[in-house]
């Protein structure tokens, strides 16, 4: 009886289960996950896009400040061409009027993307968050 | 009793693993958990540069605008008219994610409209026009 006991302990030593396969496939996991984890985040700017219905009322609307892209990439200020460098200086005069004036893009399809980025960067530093940008 | 002592003191200093593996398990889990997956929107643009750039939000859907007047969501070309279902389809798999519109500084800005306006209309409330850093 002694004898059986004994020997069924030694069955049970040798039963232990082996982790190191386990190990290695939990590691092999677990290394593949921590390089493919995204910490890398895009930077962008914040846009918005009035309602389809509001567009007209938002470019007649009074006292929203109006800067116009044009197919040529030119920028329009109050009817006038301006030069990138002023407008800043132009978005912050009109500002300074009245600190809470919106401010309405107005790009035609065929401007191109750096320009509206760069206008809405030049808004962004001017302080403005009310940036709407409509279609020609 | 000298060879008895011994023989205990080797069975102790087998290490043990159950710790080790316990807090492998946890860093796994974590990582699964917040693994992120990047849709790729397959094409590689010309970003404009910003200032005022900020961070998009984890997991945000990438629409890409090339120059030559395709839109790019998950590695493939996507029609126009397209763009708002590809978008909804998703913001089914997460459901707060923003919309990143990865155009080149080139790109058209009635299609990067036409995307801001589709992913509007997909219930997407963060839209962001990407700019790397200066």
């Amino acid at each position: 009886m002694r004898k059986h006991i004994a020997s069924v302990r030694q069955e049970d030593d040798e039963n232990e289960i082996n982790l190191t396969p386990m190990l290695d496939v939990v590691f092999i996991m677990l290394i593949f996950f921590i390089v493919t984890a995204s910490f890398i985040r895009e930077t962008g700017l914040d846009a918005q896009r009035p309602d389809q219905d509001e567009q007209p009322q938002i470019t007649d609307e009074e006292g929203a400040i109006l800067v116009i892209i044009n197919d040529r990439d030119e920028i329009y200020i109050d009817n006038e061409i301006v030069d990138m460098r002023s407008v800043r200086p132009r978005i912050e005069a009109a500002r300074a009027e009245d600190a809470e004036r919106p401010m309405v893009i107005q790009t035609h399809p065929d401007s191109t993307n750096k320009m509206l980025v760069a206008i809405l960067d030049e808004a962004n530093q001017a302080g403005i968050t009310n940036v709407s940008i409509v279609e020609y | 009793m000298r060879d008895y002592d011994e023989g205990i003191k080797e069975e102790e200093s087998e290490i043990n693993l159950t710790p080790m593996l316990d807090v492998v398990f946890i860093m796994l889990i974590f990582f699964i958990v917040t693994a992120v997956f990047v849709k790729d929107p397959g094409v590689e643009v010309r970003q404009p540069v910003a200032i005022t750039a900020v961070e998009a939000g984890a997991g945000s859907i990438y629409v890409a605008i090339t120059p030559q007047d395709e839109i790019w969501i998950d590695r493939d070309v996507v029609d126009p008219t397209e763009v708002r279902f590809a978008i909804e389809r998703l913001l089914a798999e997460a459901p707060e994610a923003g919309v990143v519109i990865k155009a080149d500084a080139d790109a058209r800005n009635e299609l990067v409209l036409r995307v801001m306006d589709a992913a509007k209309a997909a219930g997407v409330q963060e839209i962001i026009i990407a700019a790397g850093p200066v």
